[in-house]
């Protein structure tokens, strides 16, 4: 039961990174293969506020990463969409190469190769979560008070501002509106989400190591917002609770360790090749 | 006195094109008038650099006194003045009612933070910019179509949904890129109505238009543009029975 | 000197990502497409021509192959997937995640064919030092420089003299009008991504045999190579490749201030720089 509930707590934590992909790549329209990047940052700030000599408690925490993350999208977007969508894509890479050299490398902040272990669960309003089952409950708010917020937006002028600046950017700066504006809110949006998607996951793990925040957990991020579907709340549940579902369907096959996360990542890469050519929308989204 | 629109000495080269060359002309407040010329003359240029898509290389632009060198389009919107497309651009998956909506000025919740802390304020002051939009989309005879995808609107539809965009912003000059080209003889008619009726409600219109008929019917002014140049202003009736203009109008090269 | 043994091996360095460059500049300007599977082209040819080395066969037998290998992947890349995604009409976005998708697949299954463990090529004279007064360089550094400015030269020379060469420049710089004066830009379009997957295949070869195989490191110089195209201006050849040793001697020598992890940090100041002050690059324009 505890297995399952495991497999629930990774899959909410990956609707909210996935809702944070969505809003940036379905919606906004951004190549990023960043957003784990964003998600390390996160995660290393939540457990360096609760690990610190006057540690803070989770909700703080979570709130001081989440801002540290919208500071970092906005410090990445605005420069870069100025120019074109090109560069965005070189800056999207540079970052992610560049965050995974900071994580595996400063060890006095990030513990570097070896990780950050020993973060302690979170406390919430005088609770300590302790258990799977609490901490899934726990996720479960968070993971719906993001779903609420996403859903917020996409319903409002602002919802409807970004689809409009996805056909035709022209024709809304015609209309009288800020479309540089518009797509940077849309990223920092995107940071909170991802920053916190961080917390909860460096609080759950009690252990966060590089090798959970680099360029192929970018890949598995954009693959399951192609999977699910760009755009969707629906999309940046499915895809996520598919695709975190595929390396328990793969431990039926008989693969060699050495070569297991090559094969997860080939999976993925071939997902992204299929559903491009054969079915943008994803399985519940809308065309990318 | 200020002129209403002033554009003073416009020069732009593309690569080895000079699409505009020393270009100068007035609009007066509260008329239609109409940019005609043959084609490549300039006229969606002069658009462009009015509305702050394109900076010239020589040249300035000043409404109400006030100069909009090198303003964003946004900002030109906001000091009164919006155009249409020659190819619409609208927004096809939106519909008739949203494509709308979107131009309206400042509303609550069109950045997140109002969007999700103040739900119930974004909410209800959308109910009030609905109302408002849908008096917009009747405006243009397009009530009954309002949420319609611009996808299924008939081509005269989507004509006159572009003004209703521009209507939305409350800019009070139109500059309307060939509103009536491609129109059936109803929806033809229909368009010229609504021009005339918001010159009535105070707006003033720069309308490029090829259709002489048309220019007929609603031009107060005629500006006649060639090579990027103003060559000829005056009424339509002045304009249009000038044998020298017809000549390059009709007959001369590109 | 430190220095001059850090500006030696930045040189050559630079020449082999001036080759990365110029060929993904190929692609880009002519296409358009950011075409990111670029990298996995690259990272391919050095591993066929390792199996081959390894299996006994002759050297040249070892480097043509995996060319006329990656030469049929690239054109495989643009006929199988870049022409049917414009059929579909599909976004720059969706052509630039199919090309990521493609990426990992090819980064992946060589992963998984030749595990991730680093691979050396058994070839003796490849380490063999030659000096130059206070600097040492490797016969297959020496080689790689000599290879690397000729592939730029050749590159010139294509693009500038043969008809190819100037058709390619034609759709480059307008596609539309090439479309209807039948230039027939998506026939140019395989040309030019096969030949750019041959180009890239060399310096495949050249840099991992000097410092070894590895299935995932294609990206880091992809980047730092399109930084280098941006930096000197899209569209110019020479731009590519003179950034490119730019950079690479500018991220050698700053091993003299700061550890060998940080380069990535220097190259991407370079890029930000040039974003926020000059991001038409230095030869805008100009081939």
């Amino acid at each position: 039961m505890d297995f399952l509930y495991s497999y629930i707590v990774f899959a909410e934590i990956y609707v909210l990174l996935g809702l944070s992909t969505n809003l940036l790549v379905g919606i906004v329209g951004i190549f990023s293969v960043s957003q784990a990047a964003v998600f390390g940052v996160g995660a290393y700030v939540v457990a360096h506020f609760l690990m610190a000599s006057t540690p803070l408690s989770f909700i703080p925490s979570l709130v001081i990463a989440a801002a540290c993350c919208v500071a970092l999208n906005i410090l990445v977007t605005l420069p870069s969409l100025r120019v074109s969508g090109d560069y965005f894509v070189v800056t999207s890479f540079g970052i992610q190469l560049l965050a995974t050299a900071v994580f595996t490398n400063w060890a006095t902040g990030t513990g570097g190769a070896n990780g950050l272990p020993g973060i302690p669960p979170p406390d919430v309003f005088g609770l300590s979560i302790e258990t799977t089952q609490q901490y899934m409950l726990l996720c479960t708010v968070g993971a719906g008070l993001g779903c609420l917020c996403f859903y917020l937006i996409m319903r409002a002028p602002f919802g409807r501002l970004l689809r409009a600046i996805r056909e035709d950017e022209t024709a809304v700066a015609a209309a009288g509106k800020n479309v540089l504006r518009a797509k940077v809110s849309a990223a920092a949006l995107a940071g909170a989400f991802a920053g916190t998607a961080g917390g909860f996951y460096a609080t759950f793990l009690s252990f966060i190591d590089p090798s959970s925040f680099d360029l192929d957990a970018s890949i598995l991020l954009l693959t399951m917002v192609v999977v699910g579907g760009a755009r969707t709340l629906a999309g940046s549940i499915v895809g996520p609770f598919l695709l975190l579902a595929l390396p328990q369907l793969l431990t039926l096959v008989d693969i060699p360790t050495t070569i297991a996360a090559a094969a997860r990542q080939l999976i993925y890469g071939v997902l992204l090749i299929l559903f491009m050519l054969f079915r943008p929308q994803g399985l519940a989204g809308e065309k990318l | 006195m200020t002129a209403y629109l002033q554009v003073a000495g416009l020069d732009h080269r593309f690569g080895g094109l000079r699409a505009l060359q020393d270009c100068s002309f007035t609009i007066e407040q509260g008329r239609i008038t109409c940019l005609v010329g043959p084609n490549g003359a300039g006229k969606t240029t002069i658009f462009n650099v009015i509305t702050g898509f394109l900076h010239p290389d020589e040249g300035t632009v000043a409404f109400l006194g006030q100069k909009l060198d090198g303003l964003r389009p946004q900002a030109i919107v906001h000091a009164g003045i919006a155009r249409t497309f020659q190819n619409l651009r609208l927004f096809t998956d939106l519909s008739a009612l949203d494509n709308v909506m979107i131009a309206i000025k400042s509303q609550p919740g069109e950045e997140p933070i109002g969007a999700i802390f103040r739900p119930l304020h974004t909410a209800r002051a959308q109910t009030r910019r609905r109302q408002e939009a849908l008096a917009t989309l009747d405006h243009v005879g397009l009530a009954d179509r309002a949420q319609d995808l611009v996808r299924n609107l008939s081509y005269g539809e989507q004509k006159l949904l572009t003004v209703a965009r521009v209507l939305a912003t409350g800019a009070e000059l139109l500059l309307l890129d060939e509103p009536a080209s491609g129109l059936s003889a109803g929806a033809l008619d229909a368009i010229m109505a609504l021009l005339r009726r918001l010159q009535t409600e105070g707006k003033t219109l720069l309308v490029v238009e090829h259709n002489t008929r048309v220019v007929q019917q609603i031009a107060d002014d005629v500006l006649f543009l060639h090579q990027g140049h103003l060559m000829a202003h005056g009424t339509p009736e002045k304009i249009i029975s000038d044998p020298a203009l017809a000549e390059i109008y009709f007959g001369g090269a590109l | 000197m430190l220095a001059l043994q850090l500006l030696a091996t930045g040189l050559v360095t630079g020449c082999a990502l001036g080759v990365v460059a110029i060929s993904f500049s190929l692609v880009y300007a002519t296409t358009k497409i950011f075409h990111v599977a670029h990298a996995g082209i690259y990272t391919l040819g050095g591993y066929l021509a390792w199996s081959l080395v390894v299996r006994g066969a002759p050297l040249v037998i070892a480097v043509v192959v995996p060319i006329a290998a990656c030469t049929a992947l690239g054109a495989l890349i643009q006929v199988g997937l870049y022409a049917k995604l414009e059929q579909r009409r599909a976004t720059h976005l969706v052509v630039l995640i199919a090309s990521l998708g493609t990426l990992a697949v090819i980064q992946n299954i060589v992963a998984a064919v030749y595990t991730p463990n680093i691979l050396q090529f058994p070839i003796p004279w490849s380490s063999r030092v030659v000096s130059f007064g206070p600097v040492r360089l490797t016969y297959t550094q020496l080689l790689t420089i000599v290879v690397s400015l000729a592939a730029y030269v050749g590159t010139m020379w294509f693009a500038h003299r043969t008809i190819l060469g100037k058709r390619i420049r034609a759709v480059a710089s307008n596609p539309m009008l090439a479309d209807i004066t039948r230039l027939q830009p998506h026939t140019v379009y395989i040309y030019v991504i096969a030949i750019a997957s041959a180009l890239v295949c060399l310096p495949g070869i050249l840099v991992p045999l000097d410092l070894g195989l590895q299935p995932y490191n294609g990206v880091t110089p992809l980047l730092t190579a399109t930084i280098a195209m941006i930096a000197g201006g899209v569209g110019s050849i020479t731009g590519a490749f003179v950034l490119s040793v730019a950079i690479a001697v500018v991220q050698n020598l700053s091993l003299l201030v700061m550890p060998g992890e940080w380069s990535i940090g220097v190259t991407f100041f370079i890029f930000v720089i040039f974003m926020l002050f000059r991001p038409t690059g230095l030869f805008s324009a100009a081939r």
